[in-house]
């Protein structure tokens, strides 16, 4: 039996899980020397497959996680985590390993692994302070993932080399989105979208020029293992406070990549949080991260470079090719 | 000679998941057993036996997906075997680890796409591998070009051995075999009354099907009684739509023509669509190296629109079997050249029987097959040291046409362009359509 994405409607509770996999649940558990008392999802990612448990065992509080991603894929960060832990003494969570010695167990086409709960963990607080906490436990964990090599038959998930490919595509997607406004032309937000769109449009080929020109084709010579890992999905819930410094938890979705990208996604997100570009914290949490983890002076300008692609307004337009109809709406106004 | 034939590790062979190298191993191999003993090495698949003799051929199926464990299955395999000859498809990164436990085989390449990218394979052991090898076919002019372009010392062992169709399968419309099936397809999707304009392919960037969507509303003021078939996989699936689908989903939801999109087709019944089809139109924006669907479009007498992008214009004389897309990037030169080849319904006819013709004559498997056969007996009786590859494309395809005596509609230029898949199988097949 394979894992199969699964739907959710209104009559469900929100962290419904099919039956199967729970039975599955239970049957990975047994590879694992713990009495388990109880089980309980705390997440889940129905539309991928994906769900976390939170275990009580005789051995403490522990996470079963479903790793939605392709098994190879998952192999890759599985290592990744266990490099953290073992070589780098980094606080991410340790994997506990089966009966027979393994770090996971394969079951209905995917990974599943059981880690340490951490307890207590707390969000830093939600000002400068706590971004500032959240940049430098960042900078931390990439300067600790350099060095990484992953496991004989894991994918090599790198995003290192991809970056001229993905600013293109943000230019490209600014076509889409005009064709749909024009399409879909009577919309109420569709007039508003055409607007702008030009002038976003021309903001994302000037970072693109600007990235061709700049010293990123150099910096990507010195290979994945060299810069080591980003986490991708950084931010308030997964960089947390623990009893004995920042922790960093949720590491699935790890990949190679310039280590800046974390940092430039965890400060336009904030800006978008604040509604407004702050000079001030900008400033404040590069120096807080540069603490952890130097950024040199072309990797600073690459930082400039990302910055200035038009990252906010692309992220909160790209959901509009899936129900124009629904998107462009007044509320979108 | 005693022939391995190494696959890649992302599909097993025979085809039961498609794809286009596949296809072609599955096409020539039954004219290639009775001149050698041949293996096939291959990736498992739970479908299939790890061992197995079928007609004559052996395969063997190893683990893979993932390079590296298959190239050390690979390596285990040949150490363990000899052979005289070791054609390898389109992994140029097996050579060099194959070289050092087969010192005494000749190996031959078959280039599919750019695996010998800088990006794919590093400069050294690329010039290394163009060392090794005695030959390298390509599926069309472009791929052998780019890779001469980036090892020149490549050029003489390079040979353009186009691919085939199974002619037999892909039938035209009013083939007595096919004319029920074009019929009921038509009619169970309300386009019986229509001007059916298929693609097929994969629906990303790259193949462009948004462009012909955005080239339809002017089309429909032109012509009244068009219609649209998608045939590609991920249409409806919510787990792995792709932004991409999305978008074109949503361009296609606004048309004011029927578009039927299929989702999913198993490979063995796609013909069908070719045959309810009127007009096939390839839509490619990158440097393809030739995409099969010409070659199917042709078998199935289907006049073709495709763009000058990579090896595809490279089976297309035009006016004789389509027309070429000079800018594919402007959905107005779509609009232009599918006005020109609708408006001329004798012109439409012309170029499906000449497309027919091609098909049974130039692009049979059996001739690809006596192509690579040609490039092997070659290989046989050279020395690795001096091993440029004479035998012509255009001599070998003249030869396959006099002895089939068929008069050829008009000789195929191989015109070389200007500057210019492992898809998750949805178990069903999906109908769907738009009716405006």
């Amino acid at each position: 039996m394979f894992i199969e994405p699964w739907i959710v409607d209104e009559t469900m509770h929100e962290f419904f899980v099919p039956d199967y996999i729970e039975q599955m649940a239970e049957d990975v558990l047994r590879h694992y020397d713990l009495s388990v008392q109880s089980r309980q999802v705390v997440t889940t990612k129905p539309d991928k497959g994906g769900a976390i448990w939170k275990l009580e065992t005789n051995k403490g509080p522990k996470s079963l996680k479903l790793l939605h991603r392709r098994p190879t894929r998952s192999l890759f960060s599985l290592g990744a985590q266990r490099y953290l832990v073992d070589v780098q003494n980094a606080n991410v969570p340790p994997i506990v390993q089966t009966k027979e010695g393994t770090d996971y167990v394969e079951a209905g086409g995917k990974l599943w692994f059981v880690a340490e709960w951490i307890e207590p963990l707390f969000p830093v607080t939600k000002d400068l302070e706590g971004a500032k906490q959240l940049c430098y436990a960042l900078g931390e964990f990439h300067r600790l993932s350099k060095g990484y090599v992953p496991p004989k038959g894991a994918e090599i998930a790198s995003r290192l080399y991809k970056w001229p490919k993905t600013y293109e595509k943000t230019i490209n997607k600014m076509d889409w989105f005009r064709q749909l406004a024009k399409a879909y032309k009577e919309m109420p937000a569709s007039a508003m979208l055409l607007e702008v769109v030009d002038h976003f449009q021309a903001q994302a080929r000037e970072s693109f020029a600007r990235l061709q020109q700049s010293s990123y084709h150099q910096l990507v010579e010195r290979g994945n293992s060299e810069w080591g890992l980003v986490h991708q999905d950084y931010g308030w819930s997964n960089g947390q406070m623990g009893a004995n410094g920042m922790w960093i938890i949720d590491l699935d979705g790890v990949a190679y990549d310039l280590p800046i990208r974390d940092l430039r996604k965890l400060i336009s997100g904030t800006m978008a949080d604040l509604y407004r570009w702050d000079v001030h914290w900008v400033r404040e949490m590069i120096r807080a991260y540069d603490e952890a983890n130097p950024i040199d002076a072309s990797l600073y300008d690459v930082l400039m470079i990302d910055l200035s692609l038009p990252n906010e307004f692309y992220k909160n337009l790209k959901e509009v090719v899936y129900d124009p109809e629904l998107f462009l709406n007044e509320q979108t106004m | 000679m005693n022939i391995l034939m190494i696959c890649t590790e992302k599909l097993p062979v025979p085809p039961v998941l498609g794809g286009a190298i596949q296809t072609y191993i599955a096409g020539i191999l039954p004219h290639l057993r009775t001149a050698h003993r041949i293996t096939v090495l291959g990736v498992q698949h739970e479908t299939l036996p790890n061992e197995e003799t079928i007609d004559g051929i052996h395969y063997v199926r190893i683990p893979g997906g993932i390079f590296d464990t298959y190239c050390d299955h690979v390596v285990q395999y040949v150490q363990a075997h000899p052979f005289d000859l070791i054609h390898i498809f389109n992994r140029p990164r097996l050579v060099l680890p194959i070289r050092q436990v087969a010192p005494h085989a000749k190996i031959t390449l078959s280039m599919h796409n750019d695996m010998f990218q800088i990006t794919k394979i590093n400069r050294e052991e690329a010039e290394e591998v163009v060392k090794q090898v005695s030959a390298i076919v390509t599926v069309s002019n472009y791929v052998g070009q780019v890779i001469s372009e980036l090892y020149p010392e490549a050029e003489g062992k390079l040979r353009t051995i186009y691919s085939g169709v199974d002619s037999e399968r892909f039938l035209p419309g009013n083939h007595p075999n096919m004319a029920s099936i074009r019929k009921q397809l038509r009619q169970a999707h309300g386009i019986d009354q229509k001007t059916v304009i298929l693609f097929a392919g994969r629906l990303s960037p790259n193949k462009g099907v948004d462009k012909l969507i955005q080239a339809l509303p002017e089309l429909a003021k032109r012509f009244n009684d068009l219609a649209l078939v998608i045939v590609g996989s991920k249409w409806f699936s919510e787990e792995g739509t792709t932004d991409y689908i999305a978008y074109v989903r949503s361009l296609a939801k606004r048309l004011p023509i029927p578009v039927v999109a299929t989702g999913f087709v198993p490979p063995n019944e796609i013909q069908n669509w070719f045959a309810a089809a009127d007009l096939f139109v390839c839509t490619s924006q990158w440097q393809e190296p030739l995409a099969r669907v010409h070659y199917e479009a042709m078998a199935a007498g289907l006049p073709i629109v495709t763009t000058a992008r990579g090896g595809n214009p490279e089976v297309i004389v035009p006016n004789e079997n389509g027309v070429v897309v000079e800018r594919p990037e402007d959905p107005q030169d779509f609009v232009e050249k599918m006005t020109y080849v609708l408006s001329n319904r004798t012109l439409m006819k012309k170029m499906g029987e000449n497309g027919r013709k091609l098909a049974t004559s130039l692009y049979r498997w059996e001739r690809v097959a006596s192509d690579l056969l040609h490039v092997w007996q070659h290989v046989e009786q050279i020395d690795l040291s001096v091993a440029p590859v004479t035998v012509s494309t255009e001599a070998t395809l003249d030869q396959a046409v006099t002895e089939l005596s068929i008069e050829p509609i008009s000789h195929v230029e191989p015109s070389i362009p200007e500057k210019a898949i492992p898809n998750k199988k949805r178990k069903r097949s999906f109908i769907w359509a738009i009716t405006t």
